[in-house]
């Protein structure tokens, strides 16, 4: 395991002491010393953003997007730095040049996954990275659940960008209810498993966010920053379209074969027209091969 | 006469090295010795003169006979110096016609009943007495496979027949199998329409593949009906071919009737086994699928380092052995075709069954074939699972007597651009290929700015793209064909 190779300073805070972060002090069962790198300054109350670790394009696209924004519009972008939708999260505030906060379930020194060196860095930098865990300690499988309880006592409101069933997610909506804090989800088409938990949040009684505009209008009621992103992205009208294979791939994650079947065309005719789709940024390929409609712009 | 000189020949790599064989016999104790780095094989020649020489209704001298093999510091290994050694000891006895052992180059084993067996590397052996242009007294058993253009070949049956002097050339004819005779056919696979037209592609353009998907998926399958698809060898090719065969002792006659060779070796294969080695060093799975495909199943199984030394004859078409003998050269340009299971489980991304890797774990298992090498790779195919319904309903799947005119037409137009193969195009080669269009290269900038290509990325592209405006018979590559090879990149968009 390395270590997270930064200049940033490290810090250690005890539960009681005035620099502690407030909002987490009065979450249910706050960690009794918080280890971390970076400014503990910016561990003010934020939007915690989360997802699968096994993302589709559609889950990074989503953290791109809300992430951005938010980041953009002051909101300080907590999550857990894992692969997928976390890291997409991360990505997106450092992208925007915005306070980000990594919560690890491992030594807040060391990296892990081992493949964020250069985004932790990042996040230490113009953030933090904190844990509940002394420095050094390796990673446990338990260390993960109890560290989203800090994920969600450091926010405001809680974001979901995709979740299949079972989800490590949910105790991260569990914790946030517990706090008290909103959590808003990403819908997701009903016929993909990557999205079967994050609907089920939804008919849980979490609050739909469909585009900008809905989250901004609800993290206002939760966390008023005075100032708001002016941009607002919606699904554009333009973007109605009557190709037959990108209809299909907005609804539905195809193969390729699949597809062509469904369509009644052939191979070669559907292979270059997707190839024609994902240059112009409407679809992605998924890391197992599939097809996915992505965010138009 | 005590003395007698016989042409003959040892095989190095996939060369004949031409050694004289001196047969001496004079006075002394009666023995037989053979001196000249000779291994054990060559040794054991004496009894196997001996015994033939007497069967055939000759003498054997009572006398000292030495055999020296020249040039000395040359390793000399196997069974083939047998019937030169019989050839030279009953010259120097008197026995035969002086003209045989003086005109003849001379290879072949002996049974002890005098008949003439085959040796491996006849092929290297006639390549190397036509270069001389010198006469081949050889065994019998090879003159069908060695019908080459120039050549003089002697076939002999039985040691008895040389008292009536050397036997009558034969003039042969490469042998003429068709391709089409190979059974596995891509009519039988239902479905996998994006991975045969993959196949089609890596067959027309000589392209290096990679199938990625979960075990059962049909890979293997499909790889093996390649074959099928391939143009036969020309002429060049089919001697270039049947030589490394040839030496490593495997049968060179479908090489030789132009059937492009399949090798699969298990991903078990030693570094040694997989681009040749040992002691005499023989070529290994690369080499014997000069001209043809290695198929790797189960590629991230295979020893990382076996693997890395594939990456040499992927560049250059040879493989470079050093030994303390020499430096060999053994050809290797074959088209890469692989399989590998999208993760340690094998069901990343399957429709019925859940991954049960993590997800650090799958991303080490996909880069154990390694950066270097994916970038030889031209396309990459996802192949999935097909649905059972599907499997039964028998549709019209396309044949690969079909496909394969396809692959021809498209050699065709390529070879009127006077490369190889597409696989080699490189730098402005390829862009002059290509004759991109304003709309073609404004496709090709926004393709790669969102995919981040690199620039081998980019090559990588162009080539395939080429290669799918050959099969449609377009002299430029345009944005269609550019937007399918899109399909075909690596994962990871390197």
């Amino acid at each position: 395991m390395r270590a997270l190779e930064t200049s940033a300073p490290r810090f250690e805070l005890a539960l009681g002491e005035p620099e502690y972060p407030t909002q987490l002090a009065e979450a249910p069962d706050p960690p009794k010393v918080l280890y971390g790198i970076g400014d503990p300054a910016l561990l003010v109350p934020g939007l915690a953003v989360i997802g699968a670790r096994k993302a589709t394009p559609y889950g990074l696209q989503a953290g791109a997007l809300f992430a951005g924004w938010a980041a953009r519009s002051g909101y300080t972008i907590i999550s857990g730095g894992a692969i997928g939708c976390d890291q997409s999260a991360h990505r997106a505030a450092i992208d925007a040049a915005r306070p980000t906060v990594a919560v690890l379930g491992c030594g807040a020194d060391l990296v892990y996954p081992s493949g964020a060196q250069r985004l932790l860095q990042d996040v230490a930098s113009l953030g933090a990275v904190v844990s509940e865990q002394p420095w050094g300690t390796p990673p446990q499988r338990w260390t993960f659940r109890t560290r989203n309880r800090i994920i969600a006592g450091l926010s405001a409101a809680l974001l979901v960008l995709e979740a299949g069933l079972p989800s490590g997610t949910f105790s991260t909506a569990d914790y946030a209810l517990a706090a008290g804090r909103e959590v808003f989800v990403v819908p997701g088409s009903i016929f993909a498993p990557e999205c079967r938990g994050a609907n089920r949040l939804l008919s849980q009684g979490a609050t739909p966010v469909c585009d900008v505009s809905e989250l901004a209008a609800a993290l206002k009621l939760v966390l008023p920053l005075g100032r708001s992103c002016a941009e607002m992205w919606q699904l554009p009208d333009h973007c109605a379209s009557d190709d037959p294979v990108l209809t299909a791939l907005r609804t539905h994650h195809w193969r390729p074969d699949d597809l062509a079947r469904e369509l009644e065309l052939d191979v070669v005719a559907l292979a270059q027209r997707i190839g024609a789709l994902e240059t112009a940024g409407l679809v992605a390929r998924f890391s197992d091969g599939r097809y996915g409609a992505t965010a138009p712009r | 006469m005590a003395q007698c000189t016989v042409r003959t020949a040892t095989v190095f790599g996939i060369e004949a090295v031409a050694v004289d064989a001196e047969v001496d016999v004079g006075a002394g104790l009666p023995t037989f010795a053979i001196v000249g780095l000779a291994d054990i094989a060559v040794q054991e020649a004496r009894e196997r003169v001996r015994s033939a020489v007497r069967a055939a209704g000759f003498n054997v001298p009572n006398a000292r006979i030495v055999v020296n093999l020249a040039p000395g510091p040359l390793r000399k290994h196997g069974t083939g110096f047998d019937l030169a050694l019989a050839v030279g000891l009953l010259t120097a006895t008197g026995q035969l016609n002086p003209s045989i052992a003086r005109d003849c180059a001379v290879v072949g084993e002996l049974s002890l009943d005098g008949s003439v067996r085959a040796v491996r590397g006849m092929l290297a052996h006639a390549l190397a007495a036509r270069a001389q242009r010198r006469p081949l007294l050889g065994p019998a058993e090879s003159a069908e496979s060695l019908a080459l253009h120039g050549l003089d070949y002697r076939p002999l049956t039985h040691l008895a027949q040389l008292r009536s002097g050397v036997p009558a050339a034969v003039v042969g004819a490469l042998p003429t199998v068709l391709p089409s005779d190979s059974e596995a056919d891509f009519a039988d696979v239902a479905g996998h329409d994006l991975a045969k037209r993959a196949l089609l592609i890596a067959a027309a353009g000589a392209h290096n593949i990679l199938m990625v998907g979960p075990p059962g998926s049909g890979k293997t399958m499909l790889a093996r009906r390649l074959p099928s698809i391939l143009p036969p060898l020309d002429d060049t090719e089919r001697v270039e071919t049947a030589l490394v065969h040839s030496v490593a002792g495997i049968d060179d006659v479908p090489a030789l009737a132009g059937i492009r060779p399949f090798r699969a070796p298990h991903h078990s294969a030693s570094i040694a086994g997989l681009v040749g080695g040992g002691s005499p060093p023989r070529p290994g799975e690369a080499s014997l699928a000069h001209n043809g495909v290695l198929f790797l199943d189960e590629m991230p199984e295979f020893g990382p380092a076996a693997l890395q030394s594939l990456r040499q004859p992927l560049e250059d078409g040879h493989i470079t052995l050093v030994r303390a003998e020499g430096r060999l050269l053994f050809p290797a340009r074959f088209a890469l075709v692989g399989a590998a299971n999208p993760c340690p489980c094998g069901f990343r991304g399957d429709a019925q069954r859940r991954c049960s890797c993590a997800t650090g774990v799958v991303e080490r298992y996909q880069a154990r074939i390694g950066g270097p090498l994916m970038d030889r790779i031209d396309l990459v195919v996802d192949v999935a699972r097909v649905d059972p319904g599907l499997l039964l309903s028998r549709g019209q799947s396309i044949a690969s007597a079909q496909l394969r005119d396809q692959v021809l037409a498209a050699r065709e137009i390529a070879a009127a651009r006077d490369v190889a193969d597409n696989r080699v195009l490189t730098g402005v080669a390829l862009l002059s290929a290509c004759a991109l269009q304003d709309r073609a290269t404004r496709f090709l900038e926004d393709a790669a700015r969102a995919q981040h290509l690199s620039g081998r990325g980019v090559t990588r592209l162009l080539r395939v793209a080429r290669t799918c405006a050959d099969l449609a018979g377009e002299s430029a590559v345009t944005v269609e064909h550019l937007s399918e090879a899109l399909g075909y990149r690596a994962k990871d968009g390197a």
